[in-house]
């Protein structure tokens, strides 16, 4: 990547819409088609799911990605 | 072919413990023995020898469609590997352990090339046939061949050197090579997979 491009950090917000909906990981990893071990991935901040995948949970919630991700720079 | 293909490989993996166990009937029972054996022994020997035939034959027709045909490769050698990808993060981590596997395979590869290409020879010749008064030689070189070559006589008047260390390649045989690349490719992706999986849920994006 280049040098000039700062560092961004994918953050989301899906915990928290999950216990919204009442909904464990494993029956939203089955409901989006992924396996538990991506959704718990993708909570802690360890995996960006792809662009499918992310409109697939914001179709889920019945919302934009907009409220799910945002993106912030990262301090070095 | 699918069909036939599952079938022969169901056959082959079913058959395996049958081929360890008539080749231990097969070195119990020497060939000296079996000529002075009772009828049904010796029947059941030849009968071992056509198993035998099979499964070898089987798995070459095997070995050759795993080459050829990507669905079977998929099919068998993925359950072989343990590679899992249920779903896109499988695939990432599965993309990610398979350049490690590959580039620490092809590393590994280029290390044992230059141990096979290398030749050092460490010795001493006998003081009437010193060179400059000196006795002891090194004798550096690299030796390259397309083929298994074969043990070359020594010339009549080759010096009567005494090695103190000679080194012409690699002193293990090539299945041995192939066996432990084979070993390794399943073991580093197995290693690689869980490690990244472990970055992946605990600590953050890698």
């Amino acid at each position: 990547m280049s040098k000039c491009l700062a560092q961004l950090k994918i953050v989301n917000r899906l915990h928290i819409l999950r216990a919204e909906h009442r909904i464990t990981q494993e029956q939203l990893a089955k409901e989006v088609g992924v396996t538990r071990a991506t959704i718990v991935a993708i909570e802690r901040g360890g995996y960006n799911p792809s662009l499918e995948l992310a409109f697939r949970l914001a179709r889920y919630f019945q919302t934009d990605i907009n409220t799910i991700f945002s993106a912030e720079e990262e301090n070095k | 072919m699918k069909r036939l293909d599952s079938i022969l490989l169901k056959v082959f993996l079913y058959g395996l413990p049958a081929v360890v166990a008539l080749a231990v009937f097969s070195y119990s029972y020497g060939l000296g023995i079996i000529n002075h054996a009772a009828g049904h022994v010796k029947l059941l020997y030849n009968f071992a020898g056509f198993i035998f035939a099979f499964w070898m034959m089987l798995s070459i027709y095997l070995s050759v469609r795993l080459m050829v045909s990507g669905w079977f490769r998929d099919k068998a050698l993925a359950k072989l590997t343990f590679m899992r990808e249920r779903d896109e993060r499988e695939v990432v981590l599965t993309g990610k352990a398979t350049k490690t596997t590959f580039l620490t395979s092809l590393a590994i590869l280029i290390f044992l090339f230059c141990l096979s290409c290398f030749q050092v020879s460490i010795y001493r010749v006998p003081p009437e046939k010193a060179l400059n008064g000196k006795t002891g030689f090194v004798s550096l070189g690299l030796g390259f061949d397309l083929l298994e070559r074969s043990a070359q006589a020594k010339p009549d008047d080759a010096i009567q050197k005494n090695d103190i260390l000679s080194y012409t390649g690699l002193p293990v045989s090539s299945t041995t090579v192939i066996l432990v690349l084979i070993l390794w490719q399943i073991i580093s992706y197995n290693y690689s997979m869980r490690r990244l999986t472990k970055c992946m849920e605990g600590n953050g994006p890698r």
